[in-house]
């Protein structure tokens, strides 16, 4: 392979264009489409995918069933807004703010968005909850039963807003759902046709509140599919932004180590290429971006530079004005090319066995950071060496250790003085080290037991963002805006009508009122039963009648009245039209995985521990679920690539240093770099989520790079000196010198990513700079102790035989 | 105009020589086509099988028998109508009665009798557009809207249809902005009724799907209310229809409610 940097070094000129027109043609035609629309068919616009439903593949039985379900019921994803009022007495039940109430309802009835050519995508005004657009149920006078709508126009007094509020309240399908339970607050609930309107929805209906008078009500804009929607756009703006960023970091640093701006920028240009061409390269095969995808500039970067500081470091040692430059330039390449070429491939092999989760995006991620790291080994080992060439004489007076005579034989630096007086010391107290290692391991084991696998989209934002606190707000005040639905279907083949059952209905009404007291995590269960009781009620004007009644034909002619109202389909959200399935939908107060998961749990031991009166078949379905479904599948999905990977890393490693025992010591500073950290995700009670999976497949790649250059030095150096001790030293000189510079220049590079707004960003800058630094200090430390202690079978081969 | 109403226009040019005279009088066109509708004879009875589709094609059926019966106060009729609601089927709302006590000057006065739970309750509404029993169309579809509720302009006048646009005089009792009836020239039986937002964007139409004529009545036999909204539509197909059969006021009072008046609901 080393024909490729020696032909760049010759035909700079070549290497250059090319470079250049193959990054200008790729990114033209990826953007192509999206400026152009149309004018090149073949080819997909850029397109940001924010639906955690995505998380699995189209046709996972999981997904299908929700969609399948959710057509029968007749069940949409929704925008919530809360809306409350600490300034008023009454809260927002008093005139202006339930006109208001009013206004934003009409208005959103109105919203609706053309999605693709001649498509609509709206807000379903029909199913809207709102006291504008709800029933109030009640017993008007003597044997009348009312139902007239709650509020058909704006109230025009307080006093009118308070019977209002009074009325919603007496209402159970209303209470904790649309009044807080204290009738201080409201929430209204926007169903959408398309959960992909709901950032503009939220947009527009900000929008309208903005013009609202100030009354000192508060309104809050959220909902699951809000807070995935507002992801897309930050994304943009973290693609754009923080990862540009980090790059200039990862620039300085490198100014810092090498001085001369000019030599260092084309690691800096070297990098970009590879970033534009992969994300070009993922955009033209028609992928869409991800929350995934979108990071792969993130991790481009740092593998990009790895190896240019490996290069520059080469060179920096090398260079003087004295000897042919092409001859030094592929002298550099010539130790380095096989290094490089192994960890491009060990690190393209982690990334691509993500290849091996159930994860659609996690795939597309992985494949695409594989190719990312080919790209980025090709711009390196052909750019650095072609650039190089091309430097006038001028350009690198004073580069090199050899220009500065003194550090040619001792660095002076403060990295090397440190190196070189504290790194002897891991081969001198080898056991207390190895020790102290496996002390970690014990330590990192127990925090990984004690690792929560949890997601939440809301999570995403940080803390102090307005959708985390209008989440907060929202499940503080109502019973839940996380919503899970548990489908019910009678197993018989005959239709009986099982949901049209007094004892069937009778169960799911007691089982219902049991979870919600159980749980702190279910705030409210809702189903046919509160409808059928709430009309049974009014029927008898008897709080003591709010029960189901006795008969089927009670029941059928209980429903038959409140068909009669202005909402009789919303009978058909809750049972089949043939009484056949039922559906209980769940308030959660939490969208936390753990806490969905939590959910399923309790309500199969209710069914278990209390059988229904008749056979159910049960089975969950809603956004809230799908997240937990996939959260699983990642999680052994993960456990899988990362053993997969491993295994083929530990195979690949070997085969460089044709040898299994050198091959196993490559490993293990990467396997307690990924323990340690996860031990510390567990000890910290940090979530594993999604980036911090993937995370492992970084550490795979990056932690074997310091360890194989390490090891290859050390076998190198030993086979020279024939014994361990000027070996140890020697090592702690030049090369433990470019792993330490790599450490930090990538590991502080990424710090800047703690900057992001989203929260999965932060994650990903803290846990990369720490797994860098980790690996890098497991290889220093951990490698040279165990070599001392094993060296003499390790160095068999190295020993020259008397 | 759809496939429905030209089967339509063929049966109704059967009946004889177009219209001579043109009327231009909208309030006129208005009055007679709500007479033509819901007036036809003295009183009547009809079976009625309702059809409830939703958008996923899902059917509900219902079998009700409707009695029918015209006020008559000193010779002439005051427009007030009683109406008899009889339910056959599905067997679990069997023998359930809606009684209707009609006051185009006022609310109208609604009971339901339910007989699993032997107890009379009036159904209050606030207006009279909400379902009637649980299918598309509203209850005041089924029992007639009044002519004087709406201020009604000609918008056009085909070969065959006077085409009415009717704007509510309360906006606030009715979720609709206006609506546009197509009126048959001939017998004055609105075939097509379209309801539109204010934004003039249709969600509700209705259309007479085939008409006969009996007793010298011309008579719509099958009609369909489509919610374009949520996509569900309800067919309503009237068989065993009999205009002028002499029944007596007392049927459309509480005691018939609980021994419903067999006789006079004709074949089984």
């Amino acid at each position: 392979m080393l024909w490729l940097s020696k032909a760049a070094a010759k035909r700079r000129k070549g290497f250059f264009v090319f470079s250049l027109a193959f990054a200008f043609i790729l990114t033209t035609l990826a953007l192509a489409p999206s400026v152009m629309p149309g004018a090149l068919p073949f080819l997909k616009p850029l397109t940001i995918d924010t639906d955690p439903e995505n998380m699995l593949p189209a046709d996972a039985t999981v997904r299908v069933r929700n969609g399948e379900l959710k057509t029968v019921f007749d069940i949409y994803d929704f925008v919530v807004v809360g809306v409350l009022n600490e300034t008023h007495p009454q809260g927002v039940f008093n005139a202006k703010d339930l006109a208001n109430v009013k206004t934003l309802t009409d208005y959103a009835k109105t919203l609706s968005y053309e999605q693709r050519a001649g498509t609509f995508a709206n807000v379903i005004a029909s199913d809207i909850i709102a006291p504008s657009t709800v029933d109030n149920i009640e017993t008007e006078s003597l044997g009348a039963v009312s139902f007239t709508w709650l509020m058909k126009t704006a109230p025009s007094t307080d006093q009118e807003a308070a019977l209002i509020r009074d009325r919603m309240l007496k209402i159970p399908m209303y209470k904790g759902t649309m009044i807080s339970d204290d009738g201080a607050a409201l929430a209204l609930y926007y169903p959408l046709s398309e959960k992909s309107i709901s950032h503009a929805v939220a947009q527009d209906l900000q929008e309208l509140i903005d013009t609202f008078e100030n009354t000192g009500a508060v309104y809050h804009i959220t909902g699951l599919p809000v807070a995935e929607d507002r992801f897309g756009s930050e994304m943009f703006f973290q693609m754009a932004v923080s990862a540009p960023l980090a790059m200039l970091f990862v620039f300085g640093l490198l100014w810092l180590f090498f001085g001369h701006v000019r030599i260092i920028l084309i690691s800096l240009l070297a990098a970009m290429a590879s970033v534009i061409c992969t994300m070009a390269l993922l955009v033209l095969s028609g992928q869409t971006i991800h929350i995934m995808s979108s990071m792969i500039p993130i991790f481009i970067i740092p593998i990009a530079v790895l190896d240019d500081i490996h290069i520059l470091s080469d060179f920096y040692d090398k260079y003087t004005p004295e000897r042919d430059r092409l001859e030094i330039v592929n002298e550099v390449m010539a130790d380095l090319w096989r290094p490089m070429w192994y960890t491009t491939l060990t690190t393209a092999v982690g990334f691509a066995s993500l290849m091996l989760t159930p994860i659609p995006p996690v795939q597309v991620f992985g494949l695409f950071v594989a190719i990312g790291v080919f790209v980025a080994w090709f711009f390196t080992v052909t750019l650095l060496p072609a650039y190089f060439m091309s430097l006038p004489d001028k350009a690198l007076a004073d580069f090199g250790a050899l220009q500065t005579s003194e550090r040619a034989i001792r660095d002076q630096s403060w990295l090397g003085r440190f190196l070189r007086t504290a790194g002897p010391f891991a081969g001198h107290r080898a056991k207390s080290i190895i020790v102290l290692s496996l002390a970690l391991v014990v330590w990192a084991g127990i925090g990984i037991v004690n690792i929560s696998v949890n997601d939440n989209p809301i999570k995403w934002f940080e803390t102090s963002d307005q959708i985390r606190v209008a989440d907060r707000i929202i499940n503080e005040e109502f019973a839940g805006s996380y919503m899970a639905y548990l489908h019910l279907s009678s197993d018989s083949a005959v239709n009986d009508e099982p949901f049209k059952a007094p004892e069937t209905l009778r169960y799911i009404a007691k089982m219902s009122a049991d979870l919600e007291a159980e749980s702190n995590v279910i705030g409210k269960v809702s189903g046919l039963y509160d409808i059928v009781s709430t009309v049974y009620r009014e029927l008898y004007n008897d709080p003591a009648a709010y029960r189901i009644p006795d008969t089927r034909p009670a029941i059928a002619q209980t429903l038959l009245m409140y068909e009669n109202s202005h909402r009789p389909d919303d009978i058909w959200t809750f049972v089949t039209p043939d009484f056949q399935d039922a559906v209980l939908w769940f308030q959660l107060k939490s969208g936390d995985n753990t806490d969905m998961a939590q959910v399923e749990k309790l309500v199969g031991d209710y069914l278990n521990r209390n059988p229904p009166p008749r056979t159910l078949a049960s089975e969950w379905f809603g956004l809230t679920y799908i997240n937990l479904v996939w959260q699983d599948e990642m999680v052994t999905g993960m456990l899988k690539a990362f053993l997969g990977s491993f295994i083929v890393v530990l195979i690949l490693t070997s085969l460089l240093f044709r040898s299994l025992s050198w091959g196993i010591m490559a490993m293990i500073p990467l396997a307690l770099t990924v323990a340690t950290i996860y031990g510390a995700v567990g000890w910290a009670g940090m979530d594993y989520d999604m980036p911090t999976a993937v995370l492992s497949s970084l550490s795979l790649g990056l932690a074997v790079d310091y360890a194989i250059h390490f090891l290859a030095r050390t076998r190198e150096i030993f086979r020279r000196q024939q014994a361990w001790e000027p070996t140890l030293r020697e090592m702690f000189e030049e090369p433990s010198r470019a792993i330490s510079r790599n450490v930090i220049v990538v590991g502080v590079g990424f710090l800047p990513l703690l900057a992001a707004n989203l929260v999965p960003y932060q994650t990903v800058g803290i846990l990369i700079s720490s797994i860098l630094i980790l690996a890098g200090a497991a290889s220093l430390i951990l490698l040279p102790a165990l070599i001392s202690v094993f060296q003499k079978p390790l160095f068999h081969r190295e020993r020259i035989t008397e | 105009m759809n496939k429905a109403a030209l089967v339509f226009l063929i049966i109704v040019s059967a009946f004889g020589p177009p219209a001579h005279a043109q009327n231009t009088d909208a309030n006129d066109i208005a009055r007679q086509a709500e007479k033509t509708a819901f007036y036809q004879g003295e009183d009547g009875r009809a079976r009625v099988s309702m059809q409830i589709i939703d958008k996923q094609g899902r059917t509900r059926s219902r079998d009700i028998t409707i009695l029918r019966k015209d006020e008559i106060n000193d010779n002439s009729e005051s427009g007030d109508q009683r109406f008899f609601v009889y339910f056959r089927a599905p067997s679990d709302v069997r023998d359930t009665v809606f009684l209707v006590w009609k006051h185009p000057q006022a609310d109208d006065d609604r009971w339901l009798y339910l007989p699993a739970l032997d107890l009379v309750r009036r159904i209050a509404a606030g207006d009279e557009r909400s379902s009637f029993v649980g299918s598309d169309f509203f209850y005041e579809d089924v029992s007639g809207r009044s002519a004087e509720e709406d201020t009604h302009v000609v918008q056009d006048t085909t070969e065959t249809y006077y085409i009415l646009k009717s704007t509510p005089k309360d906006p606030n009792r009715v979720e609709f902005a206006y609506y546009i009836s197509y009126i048959h020239k001939e017998s004055y039986l609105p075939v097509q009724v379209e309801y539109y937002q204010s934004d003039h964007s249709k969600y509700r139409e209705y259309t007479a799907e085939a008409v006969e004529t009996i007793q010298g009545f011309p008579t719509v036999t099958r009609a369909t209310m489509k919610d374009l909204a949520d996509g569900g539509r309800t067919t309503l197909t009237y068989s065993d229809i009999h205009y002028d059969i002499d029944l007596s006021d007392d049927i459309f009072t509480e005691r018939y409610l609980r021994n419903p008046p067999r006789q006079f609901f004709g074949e089984n």
